[in-house]
């Protein structure tokens, strides 16, 4: 009994934390004038398409926002595949090596790297426009590389690698660099998903910072694009919904597929007992 | 285990390319905003900082971060705890309803701002179903009196569902043994989550809390996308007011004297954060 009434208010706050992406993705394919026809009175129709069409799909993928999804992507997936190597790197030395002042360096990096780099956006975009990175695909992606929550996790998850396996192949004579790659990486398959999902997630919702380093139009990221779509004097709003919806549904889409991945490696993020 | 001189260096290689980053994306520009804030071009000195803690749109802009702070962490953290108990328990499907209650963190920030600015329109959805509902309707973002509330429910729908994952996995580690002696002792389920879990959730709690005070204390898209700090600087948080400080206002000196500000400020609650995440047993 009291199991129902939980599963029922389980279902509801899932679909009210999902209602609001379901009526962008509904509003994407009515015709233009229908958007807020069907609002009042409240009907079925107001949550479901009457009349679908395609057509402001195809209107926005004849347009500038074709060039913006492309740019998000490639800034993401670059993010990802470097910043994983940097982090795990890191994390390595952090949790294998033995150097002097260890502790020390590993709370500089995790605080420095915790601290949302929006919060210093503005000096450091003075500095990149000073290096010529303004515009450019390296001034959008260098800053999302160091991640303390990625840094974190995948140190907590080296510390948890059995360290027999690391003297025998130390006995065998293998280098740090072989430890590295053919013991810890292929060890941590998981810490290096979750790790690079929340590369992904930081870099593909980013706001102020593409904001400021990137403001020339053909080097808008899809964030970008979809804030410009609401600040037009003639806003289309079912070209704008299309827009939301696909910078919606990648990340998604996603985070869907590697579900058990991403809460495990945030909640291992979390405090310790 | 041999820790000589190869390690060491080892440890630097490994190391190298993270520390340039920390130096150049961190503490570099950091480094800058404090040297363009205490204006050491002409010698040092603090006008500024007196020129900024003097100017009332500075001092407005800190006072709606303070309480939109005290207002959007307790709700937030009381939702995230409340959707954790319910989908901790053993129910159908629980996976998926946690991983939709989850989805909005993921969407871009711009992208939630706008659904939820088209949402709060007059004529728009929400509106509709107040009506629906026989209510009046609401201005949300058009009035200073409903602003506020309105960026705070977007940010908590965003939000929520993120602090939520951390408490469900302090809820896991939470001992059985400890509500079945809590159960023989005759205890409700209600003083149950009084007098076990509320206790035992202290630390995740508190990491939750941290945590949550810097990603609110840097709000900056919804407000900018969708009010511009206004009504008549209703919604002017910290990060939207540096901003215009720095362009539009063409206040350099200013805005990297607030920066420094935010950075004291946030650094104090990280180095906390970094505390709580090392736990008890692990010197820091």
């Amino acid at each position: 009994m009291t199991r129902s009434i939980s599963l029922a208010l389980a279902i509801c706050v899932a679909a009210l934390a999902l209602l609001p992406l379901w009526w962008a993705g509904v509003s994407a394919v009515r015709p233009g004038p229908d958007i807020f026809r069907y609002l009042s009175p409240l009907s079925i129709w107001s949550v479901l398409p009457r009349n679908p069409t395609a057509q402001n799909l195809t209107v926005l993928w004849t347009g500038p926002f074709a060039r913006a999804m492309g740019n998000s992507l490639i800034v993401a997936g670059v993010t990802v595949a470097a910043g994983l190597a940097l982090c795990s790197c890191a994390a390595f030395a952090l949790a294998v090596l033995r150097f002097p002042g260890r502790p020390v360096v590993f709370a500089l990096m995790v605080v420095s790297f915790l601290i949302p780099f929006d919060s210093i956006a503005v000096p450091l975009a003075t500095l990149f426009r000073g290096f010529r990175l303004q515009n450019t695909y390296p001034g959008l992606i260098l800053p999302g590389l160091g991640n303390g929550l990625a840094v974190f996790m995948l140190r907590q998850f080296f510390l948890g690698v059995p360290r027999e396996l690391r003297e025998a192949a130390l006995v065998d004579g293998m280098g740090w660099w072989g430890i590295f790659t053919r013991i810890y990486l292929p060890l941590s398959r998981p810490a290096l998903i979750g790790a690079g999902l929340i590369l992904f997630v930081f870099q593909w919702q980013a706001y102020l910072w593409p904001l400021l380093i990137a403001p020339s139009p053909e080097m808008h990221v899809a964030s970008i694009a979809v804030a410009n779509f609401a600040g037009e004097f003639d806003v289309d709003y079912g070209e704008m919904f299309a827009a939301t919806t696909f910078a919606a549904l990648v990340p998604m889409l996603i985070i869907l597929f590697f579900q058990r991945h991403f809460a495990a490696s945030l909640a291992s993020t979390g405090s310790k007992e | 285990m041999r820790a000589g001189r190869g390690e060491a260096l080892a440890a630097a290689l490994f190391l190298a390319p993270a520390l340039v980053a920390v130096v150049v994306l961190r503490l570099w520009p950091t480094l800058q905003a404090v040297l363009l804030a205490l204006d050491a071009g002409r010698g040092l000195s603090l006008d500024n900082f007196r020129f900024l803690f003097g100017d009332p749109e500075f001092l407005g802009a800190l006072r709606t971060t303070l309480i939109f702070g005290l207002i959007v962490n307790p709700v937030q953290i009381a939702l995230a705890l409340g959707l954790a108990v319910l989908l901790n328990q053993n129910l159908p499907a629980v996976g998926l309803w946690r991983t939709l209650v989850l989805l909005p963190v993921a969407v871009p920030q711009s992208v939630s701002a706008v659904i939820w600015g088209v949402a709060m329109r007059p004529d728009g959805p929400l509106n509709a179903a107040l009506a629906a509902a026989g209510l009046h309707p609401l201005p949300f973002l058009t009035s200073p009196a409903t602003a506020l509330a309105s960026i705070i429910v977007i940010v908590s729908w965003v939000g929520v569902g993120y602090w939520m994952t951390f408490l469900i996995a302090g809820l896991k580690d939470i001992p059985p043994s400890l509500y079945e002696a809590a159960a023989i002792d005759g205890a409700g389920a209600w003083q149950r989550f009084w007098h076990v879990t509320l206790p035992q959730l202290r630390r995740p709690l508190t990491f939750v809390l941290v945590a949550d005070t810097v990603a609110n204390v840097l709000v900056f898209a919804p407000v900018q996308i969708l009010t511009k700090g206004g009504p008549q600087g209703s919604t002017n948080l910290v990060m939207n007011e540096i901003f215009t400080r720095a362009f539009e206002a063409d206040d350099p000196a200013g805005a990297a004297a607030a920066t420094t500000v935010l950075v004291l400020v946030v650094v104090v609650i990280v180095a906390v954060q970094f505390r709580l995440m090392l736990g008890r047993d692990e010197p820091a």
